[in-house]
């Protein structure tokens, strides 16, 4: 298991996060310099002034109000999995540090018992997003439009959130372990707590972590760049 | 296919690439939101009108040329040659395009699905796949240009007949259509035929402008083509002549595309900016009518009306009240579809399709759902200020028996406006 561990939650999170910040930034590098189209591809009715349209913008990204008319279930499912990304993003933030303020006000025990309710609702409806995502893309059209990449990103997507699911529903591992090895990864001397490494929940952690780390090293080169260029797409949307 | 032609239509796409155009093949998900927004696909269920499809046909190019990924795991991307399989495919799902822009309205990324179609007409042309009717189209209208001489005086001619329908319907024997007038406040740039000039001469020479029609028409077969150097030459006829006559405006008929060509399209080609302003007809009318410019008698129509927003005038113009505001002025009864404005369904007649006879089945097919939308208003009376979409609501008025009249916002404001000789109205507007 060390050897496991090793790779994918040690080396390959060093390789996959220096693949992603390179790769993001070179992708947002070459859209940078690449000219702008001379016509303006605007739609109307179009915001007036300049922060009207950065308004419009992050609303168009963040909400997609239009995308949620025509298709209410599918934009659901994208709304919910990008909402619960974004929350358990946020609640690993604790392998940083703890919550200091949160843990003041809700005790030690308080603490676990709303991470594992606020990160077992992320890692259920993340799941659920990604299991109707591949449902959809079963059938019909959905399927004649989808390509490999499609679905090679679903069973990453799939891979890392069952993981973390597994973790957090069946591991007994608490927050402050996962921290000592993550924290020990910021200051480049790796370590496997022995908790991990004695614990069948080091294998999920293992897998968890592979996952994570194609998924991020495949970030750069796939359809997911819309993390960054749906932004900018949208803004040419009431130029 | 060789090897030679098909670096050359790679090269293409390098050529026309730009930021949004990358980021479009970039970032789409394929989440096929786009699916149900656009009229063909809604209305024949045939995959190779998904928008996003017409887009993967070019991303599998780009995805095989133009990223690394791509060149060395195509099948993660179905990336492929512009090999005569998919030329033949992205002639159909291209040239079908009518380019609404309804499927960017809804897109989460807004991704311009008929931007990169512009593109892939690029392509198709340097195949030699360019659509025949519209490349013979456009070729015609340059014809015109190049060889003007020849035609001057059979356009003036025809000019001088709609003048003496000018003179009856005002009363006026001094009323003009004037031509090549020099310091003229505005160029009038109509459509072949009588019908768009006649209610604009008439209307200019009640509001009492000082105004010039251009010897050119508006239409832009180059646009609909694909080919942008064609498309702005086309548009150069009038706007040379704009500035020639150092006119303060350039007025733009009840045309779609035209007015988007000269409005958002041309300054981009030429590189340089007006030196006047571009309007549509409606804008103007709408401002003579509130300033008392023109005057129409109120509940003039009292037959129930509804105004469709053609794509190219609303979605992708801009002008959303002024039409509304001018049938309001003049009819008793006026009835939105839903849904409207900016998210109003195409008619199917737009990107040239109504000069693309082996398109007729088709098009005639996919605008079934504007077919169902007059239908639900009991609207009597249709108005839209494109030629395309009048054509093809015609259409469906015959094929699916709606029993309405398709007619020009111009046409109602002459049918409304107190006119001395306006007895003679029905003879001349068609």
């Amino acid at each position: 298991m060390e050897t496991f561990l090793n790779i994918s939650a040690v080396y390959g999170v060093y390789l996959s996060i220096s693949v992603f910040v390179i790769g993001m930034s070179w992708r947002t590098y070459q859209w940078a310099t690449t000219p702008k189209s001379p016509v303006r591809l605007g739609m109307f009715p179009k915001p007036k002034t300049g922060a009207g349209r950065v308004l419009k913008m992050l609303k168009d990204t963040l909400i997609a109000p239009q995308s949620a008319r025509i298709e209410p279930l599918m934009w659901a499912f994208a709304f919910a999995i990008h909402v619960a990304a974004l929350g358990a993003f946020i609640g690993h933030g604790r392998l940083l540090h703890e919550f200091t303020p949160l843990v003041t006000w809700l005790g030690e025990d308080g603490m676990n018992t709303f991470a594992a309710w606020s990160g077992g609702t992320a890692g259920i409806v993340m799941l659920a997003a990604v299991v109707f995502w591949i449902a959809r893309r079963t059938f019909g059209p959905f399927k004649q439009l989808s390509v490999p990449e499609d679905y090679l990103l679903l069973a990453l997507l799939f891979g890392v959130i069952i993981m973390g699911d597994h973790m957090r529903f069946v591991g007994t591992i608490h927050a402050a372990t996962y921290r000592e090895w993550f924290q020990s990864l910021l200051v480049f001397k790796p370590e496997i707590p022995a908790e991990i490494l004695g614990s069948s929940t080091g294998w999920s952690l293992g897998a968890h972590m592979l996952f994570t780390d194609l998924f991020l090293i495949y970030f750069p080169f796939s359809k997911l760049v819309h993390a960054v260029g749906a932004f900018s797409a949208n803004l040419v949307r009431s130029e | 296919m060789e090897t030679q032609q098909m670096t050359t239509l790679v090269g293409v796409l390098d050529q026309k690439m730009n930021r949004q155009l990358k980021q479009y093949l970039d970032i789409c998900a394929r989440c096929a939101i786009c699916k149900d927004a656009c009229h063909q696909y809604v209305a024949t269920q045939d995959f190779k009108y998904l928008p996003a499809r017409r887009a993967e046909l070019i991303r599998q190019i780009y995805k095989k040329y133009f990223t690394k990924t791509g060149e060395f795991v195509p099948a993660l991307y179905e990336a492929r040659d512009p090999d005569e399989n998919l030329l033949d495919e992205l002639y159909e799902s291209t040239y079908a395009c009518t380019g609404c822009r309804r499927c960017m309205y809804y897109c989460p990324f807004s991704i311009d699905t008929a931007w990169i179609l512009s593109v892939a007409k690029a392509i198709l042309i340097a195949a030699g796949k360019g659509n025949e009717m519209l490349g013979q189209l456009a070729d015609a209208a340059l014809f015109k240009s190049d060889n003007f001489e020849m035609f001057k005086d059979i356009i003036v001619d025809g000019f001088k007949d709609i003048e003496q329908q000018v003179k009856g319907l005002t009363g006026d024997p001094d009323a003009e259509i004037p031509v090549d007038k020099q310091g003229a406040d505005i160029l009038y740039v109509a459509l072949a035929g009588a019908h768009s000039i006649l209610p604009a001469a008439v209307i200019f020479h009640e509001a009492k402008v000082s105004w010039t029609l251009s010897y050119f028409e508006a239409a832009n077969y180059g646009y609909f083509f694909g080919d942008a150097v064609k498309a702005r030459k086309i548009a150069d006829r009038f706007m040379d002549e704009a500035k020639r006559l150092g006119v303060k405006e350039v007025v733009i008929t009840e045309c779609g595309h035209a007015y988007r060509v000269a409005e958002i399209f041309h300054e981009a080609w030429s590189g340089e900016k007006h030196p006047f302003k571009v309007r549509h007809i409606l804008e103007v009318i709408d401002e003579y009518i509130t300033d008392g410019r023109i005057k129409v008698r109120p509940d003039a129509i009292k037959e129930p009306v509804t105004y469709h927003d053609p794509c190219q005038i609303g979605r992708n113009g801009g002008i959303f009240e002024q039409p509304r505001n001018i049938v309001r002025a003049l009819a008793s009864d006026f009835r939105d579809m839903t849904p409207n404005r900016e998210q109003q369904w195409c008619c199917g007649g737009g990107g040239g399709l109504v000069a693309i006879s082996e398109m007729d089945e088709f098009r005639i097919k996919s605008g079934t759902i504007k077919a169902e939308q007059i239908k639900a208003t009991g609207a009597r009376i249709i108005a839209s200020p494109c030629e395309n979409c009048r054509l093809q609501m015609e259409g469906l008025n015959d094929s699916m028996e709606l029993g309405i009249e398709v007619k020009a916002i111009m046409d109602l404001v002459l049918e409304a406006m107190p006119l001395p000789g306006s007895f003679a109205k029905d003879a001349s507007t068609d």
